[in-house]
């Protein structure tokens, strides 16, 4: 793509992308760690989570600042208009990826001393690769501008939902077979559900990418295939 | 660095001194003929000079015949050459100003504005006295309207050349006709510039003497017989100025005084009107 | 998920007949060709922006519409041009009432050296014989459709070199209203503008263009996003691109268009 004719407007241009990449690092990093304190009961690791979270949610205010000028004073059309509202809806979405992530660590931290339940643990941990994985790629996409890959993310994510549908069946019953099991599983479940909802993010995320880089929104209704909130279950001894 | 910076300071020194010098020693004549002629002219000015003809020498008199004989043969003239004058001019400037023989005209014009008018006088002495047979005034005011024709058409075309396209451009648009355009608009917004081309066509005739020695000669009595010879300033200033009587010579002084005047007073209003037409 | 993208006024545009059908339009400066065969359609009642860098053809696009090229010998036009079937590039046509149907504003605001009344009367008198009465009420509502009423009405008989540069254009645009056309052609019209000057202007193209047919060259991207219904993109004397100034300004299909407008040209 051609340059534009006042560099500074390029630098500008640049500079935002920038942003939003280290952002994007960052979200990365700190839902990794965040998994990682869950399923090691790291309570070190889990408390940086929840301090780093702050840069994260500083750098959103930056993009915003600056996107907002932008808008200002380069009245952008067409793709540079694009890009930077991408950037800022991207922020959006990462910051509060950065939440779920540090709310993730919380849990962690509330689960200190609790017993491990090696079964359900490991279906977080499946889903939260998935959801890692989701994240990794569509922040590639961003920063390639490849649709493609922003639509594979798009319909992966229904991979997500339907392991969160099952887990969230497997923690019902687990509380149900043994009262003790309570606090864990509760805990459990919100932290599967923070990850269902880094995956619907980074579903969010591919959907401005696509808007990006085609210049239309994506007209399909996203696949959603988590159906936990219909899940009815009979409570009977 | 020091002495190229001084040096240049005298130079600029030097040259402001001599072009100071040269204006002041340009200013001095003219203020000396001025002053000479009104020291000499209003010697001799009085009621008299307006209201009685030309004496015989010796006699008391004035100067009425000549001022009414150049005050007809002005008016006359600029009644001819006016009209043609901007005529060819609009031609120049507004149907033809993109055509080859504008450009011809224009040379052509150029040249006849600078001819030395005991030429024109010749001219028409050949093509109208000779034929009639008889000097007469209505020859001299066509001699003066060979002289007037040059100017009005120049700035003429002057004045409508600087009247900007876009405003021809915009009455156009309008779906005004080209003639519409030229009266309504051109016309209108180089008005003072046209009128000032023929105040000063007027002041240049006012003083012209050559032509007129060879057409309207000159008359001791009154006439405003067209057909006749005329009296006029500038030939009655030359007769009385080499005459040998001092009541003549007086009179010629006062004459010349008195177109002076009238040049100086047309030349300081077109300058107002050109100022008036700038301001916008 | 909504979309953010630019949407013009009126995307909703309730009229697409053509007014003005450029066919096959080409343009001479002597020897040198400006325009290479254009085929453009021009919609009733609607505003169409004509865009593009310096020496693109735009200004000499729009001259060729009201034929004011005419008045300069070297300059000539092949091709056709029809406006409500008939060919205006023919020659029989008669310029001065095709003018009087194809109204001009130009960039420099250009009042005759005439009253504020006169020069609105100008052009009004030159088709219609009007009573006294009937052309005061011309020259009333000419000035307030152009939004100058207010500023000029106690000084109509003052001359219109006194108004500002702002009220001055704004007096053009009275002026080529007060005759009624059916187009009006307007050549970057605030480019010699203030801001707010500009503002009351791009106001008033919006009321007008639900009784006129607009077309407006424009240097101000944003101005041609703001006012224009839709826009055509030229370049060195051929058209690029045309279409809904949403779609233009959004997702241009042409490269050559989204470096132009985002300003990569250069």
């Amino acid at each position: 793509m051609k340059e534009h004719i006042v560099a500074s407007y390029e630098n500008e241009l640049r500079d935002l992308g920038r942003k939003v990449a280290e952002m994007g690092g960052r979200a990365e990093r700190l839902v990794a760690d965040s998994v990682a304190a869950l399923l090691k009961r790291d309570t070190e690791l889990a408390e940086r989570v929840i301090v780093q979270d702050k840069t994260v949610d500083a750098l959103q205010r930056e993009i915003e600042e600056a996107a907002i000028a932008m808008i200002a004073r380069r009245q952008p059309l067409a793709t540079d208009l694009r890009q930077i509202v991408s950037a800022l809806r991207v922020a959006g979405d990462l910051e509060r990826i950065g939440d779920l992530a540090k709310n993730t660590a919380k849990r962690a931290l509330a689960l200190e001393g609790e017993y491990r339940a090696q079964k359900q643990l490991r279906g977080v941990e499946h889903m939260s690769e998935i959801a890692i994985e989701q994240l990794k790629s569509v922040l590639d996409a961003y920063s390639n501008h490849d649709d493609a890959r922003a639509l594979a993310v798009w319909k992966r994510d229904g991979e997500i939902d339907a392991i969160y549908t099952s887990l969230f069946r497997e923690l019902l019953t687990y509380m149900m077979e043994d009262p003790r099991h309570i606090t864990l599983c509760t805990h459990l479940l919100f932290a599967a559900k923070n990850i269902e909802r880094i995956g619907d993010h980074a579903t969010n995320i591919a959907e401005t990418v696509h808007y990006l880089v085609v210049g239309e929104p994506l007209s399909d209704e996203r696949p959603k295939s988590d159906t936990s909130s219909l899940t009815k279950m009979s409570v009977s001894r | 660095m020091m002495s190229r910076y001084s040096r240049r300071l005298i130079r600029n020194k030097v040259w402001l001194g001599l072009s100071v010098g040269a204006a002041a020693f340009g200013l001095l004549w003219l203020v000396l003929i001025l002053s000479t002629l009104l020291w000499n002219g209003l010697a001799g000015l009085n009621l008299r000079v307006f209201t009685e003809m030309t004496p015989p020498p010796g006699g008391t008199g004035g100067l009425l015949n000549p001022i009414v004989g150049s005050l007809i043969m002005t008016m006359l003239a600029v009644a001819i050459g006016t009209p043609i004058g901007i005529l060819a001019g609009t031609y120049m400037a507004e149907y033809g100003r993109y055509d080859r023989i504008t450009f011809v005209i224009r040379f052509i014009n150029d040249i006849l504005l600078s001819a030395p008018s005991i030429i024109v006088g010749l001219f028409i002495y050949e093509i109208l006295v000779v034929p009639m047979g008889h000097f007469s005034g209505f020859a001299g005011a066509l001699a003066l309207a060979v002289i007037v024709i040059p100017v009005v058409v120049r700035t003429t075309e002057d004045m409508l050349l600087l009247v900007p396209n876009q405003m021809r451009e915009a009455a156009s648009a309008l779906g005004a006709p080209q003639w519409f355009v030229i009266s309504r608009v051109a016309y209108r917004a180089a008005q003072a510039g046209i009128v000032t081309g023929v105040l000063l066509a007027v002041a240049r005739i006012s003083g012209e003497t050559a032509p007129l020695l060879f057409t309207a000669l000159n008359n001791q009595f009154w006439s405003v017989n067209l057909n006749a010879p005329m009296p006029s300033l500038p030939v009655v200033i030359f007769q009385f100025a080499l005459s040998p009587y001092e009541d003549w010579q007086r009179l010629a002084w006062t004459g010349a005084l008195i177109i002076t005047t009238a040049v100086l007073s047309l030349s300081v209003l077109s300058r107002a009107l050109a100022a008036k037409g700038v301001e916008r | 998920m909504n979309s953010i993208s630019v949407r013009a006024a009126a995307d909703n545009i309730p009229s697409t007949r053509e007014k003005l059908s450029i066919r096959g339009l080409s343009f001479f400066y002597g020897e040198s060709k400006a325009l290479n065969g254009i085929d453009l359609k021009l919609h009733e009642r609607q505003v169409s922006a004509l865009i593009g860098p310096s020496g693109c053809g735009k200004s000499t696009l729009l001259r060729v519409l009201n034929r004011i090229y005419a008045l300069y010998p070297n300059q000539r036009a092949e091709g056709e041009v029809w406006l409500d079937g008939e060919n205006i590039l023919r020659p029989e046509q008669d310029l001065n009432f095709l003018r009087a149907r194809i109204g001009m504003v130009f960039q420099k605001p250009t009042p005759f050296p005439m009253s504020i009344y006169e020069n609105i009367a100008f052009g009004v008198r030159l088709y219609e014989k009007l009573s006294r009465a009937e052309m005061d009420e011309r020259v009333e509502r000419a000035l307030t459709r152009a939004a100058l009423w207010e500023e000029a009405k106690d000084r109509l008989e003052t001359s219109a070199l006194g108004l500002s540069g702002g009220q001055q254009q704004r007096l053009c645009i009275a002026r080529t209203i007060a005759v009624k056309p059916e187009v009006i052609l307007l050549d970057e019209p605030t480019s010699a503008l203030d801001p707010i000057s500009t503002a009351k202007v791009e106001d008033l193209i919006d009321e007008l263009k639900r009784d006129f047919t607009i077309v407006i060259v424009t240097h101000n991207m944003q101005q041609a996003a703001r006012v224009a219904d839709r826009t055509a993109f030229l370049y060195l004397g051929n058209l690029i691109e045309e279409g809904l100034t949403s779609m233009m300004f959004n997702n241009p299909k042409d490269r050559r268009t989204l470096d132009y407008i985002t300003g990569r040209f250069g």
